[in-house]
């Protein structure tokens, strides 16, 4: 668990390696993130600004400072692309204003292993993905609306002819009939709604990082439509190193 | 611009020559023969141009001992050395898929003798009769 970083996506294209190598890439535009709030675990652990929360006593008494309590967990709330204040609610403006930020239009959590680095109200930009080989990246898919059984579970098409009738895209058999167990079977892969669902692309290669204008370029696709939010974290999988076996030489 | 446009013009080569559907040109193409690279010449007919920005690709077919053989070459691709320009064409379409259905004399395209105007893509063209000098 790492910190990541929050993006929009912009685009496919592609670019040209030295070597003359055609890559594919998307571009996304990562950050700059505003780091909203930072959760830990116990509250010893709080940064000097953050020990005090505040809390609504009412009409009488108004807002009261009092120590606040920890998270139980280690996190770092970040926020990414700004909104004007006019379509924000008062909880968002609330939020942000604590540190010291627009409210955002998307805010995320990271989990962390131990207390994060970062301060509220620190910015996280693109330069985290520096030396990172390759990213997982999260996004919400392109809606299909109501599809087929073909397009959203894969399944085969039945024969074009040899006496097939009006059947060529449908589902098929349900189930069984006249048997103890009759009856269509509980999660049965059935014609439905398809798309805008959360959706991980794990280990994209970073190809390029252009820190002067918060991009970063990504081999292959991700997620969704052009202008999605995307949430970008150095990949989960790991580098797989095959020891060769004695004897062999190994070729560099 | 689009910033994803403006984006891929960064990536692009400055200038590709001024070539269009029916010239006949020489692709200068970068090989790698082992460890060595070396240029080899590609001359066809360019019967295809797709795509726009850094994705334009050009197809070339030229006969090869009675075969025909076609070629993509990605313009913007570091290894297309240069494109030269050998003879313009004179065709009425953009697209010249039909050549390969022909043999022979039949795969002949009419040379432009200065009726269309060059380059094509930019202003301030006169008529040339020869082919002009591409840049690279």
């Amino acid at each position: 668990m790492s910190l990541g970083i929050l993006g929009k996506k912009l685009g496919m294209t592609q670019i040209f390696k030295e070597d003359g190598t055609c890559v594919p890439v998307t571009i996304v535009q990562a950050g700059p993130c505003k780091v909203l709030q930072v959760k830990m675990a116990t509250a010893a652990e709080f940064a000097e600004g953050d020990k005090t929360a505040s809390v609504n006593r009412g009409k009488k008494s108004g807002r009261v400072a009092r120590p606040r309590r920890a998270d139980g967990y280690y996190a770092v709330q970040l926020g990414f692309d700004n909104k004007p204040a006019r379509v924000s609610s008062k909880a968002e403006l609330g939020h942000a204003k604590k540190a010291g930020a627009d409210a955002t239009r998307l805010v995320r959590e990271f989990r962390l292993a131990a207390a994060p680095t970062v301060k509220t109200g620190e910015e996280v930009t693109v330069k985290l993905l520096e030396g990172v080989k390759c990213v997982d990246v999260v996004g919400i898919t392109k809606g299909r609306g109501w599809t087929g059984t073909i397009k959203r579970h894969n399944f085969s098409q039945q024969p074009m002819s040899h006496g097939n009738s009006l059947n060529h895209r449908t589902g098929g058999g349900l189930g069984r009939q006249h048997s103890i167990s009759s009856g269509v079977p509980k999660g049965k892969r059935m014609a439905g709604h398809y798309g805008v669902e959360r959706v991980t692309v794990q280990n994209l290669e970073v190809v390029k990082i252009d820190a002067e204008r918060n991009l970063v370029y990504l081999h292959g696709a991700v997620p969704g439509h052009n202008r999605g939010y995307l949430v970008l974290q150095k990949t989960k999988k790991v580098a797989r190193v095959i020891a060769a076996p004695p004897g062999v030489k190994v070729k560099k | 611009m689009n910033l994803l446009r403006q984006l891929e013009l960064e990536h692009m080569k400055s200038a590709i020559p001024d070539f269009g559907i029916g010239d006949t040109v020489d692709v200068h193409y970068m090989i790698k023969e082992g460890d060595k690279e070396r240029i080899q010449v590609f001359s066809g007919t360019v019967i295809a141009i797709q795509g726009s920005g850094i994705r334009r690709v050009a197809t070339v077919r030229r006969l090869v001992a009675g075969e025909g053989v076609e070629r993509i070459f990605p313009l913007h691709s570091p290894r297309v050395a240069t494109v030269e320009v050998k003879e313009r064409g004179l065709v009425r379409r953009a697209k010249l898929y039909y050549l390969r259905d022909r043999e022979g004399k039949g795969t002949r395209v009419k040379p432009n003798m200065g009726k269309l105007r060059f380059p094509r893509s930019g202003k301030g063209s006169g008529i040339q009769k020869t082919a002009p000098k591409t840049e690279s």
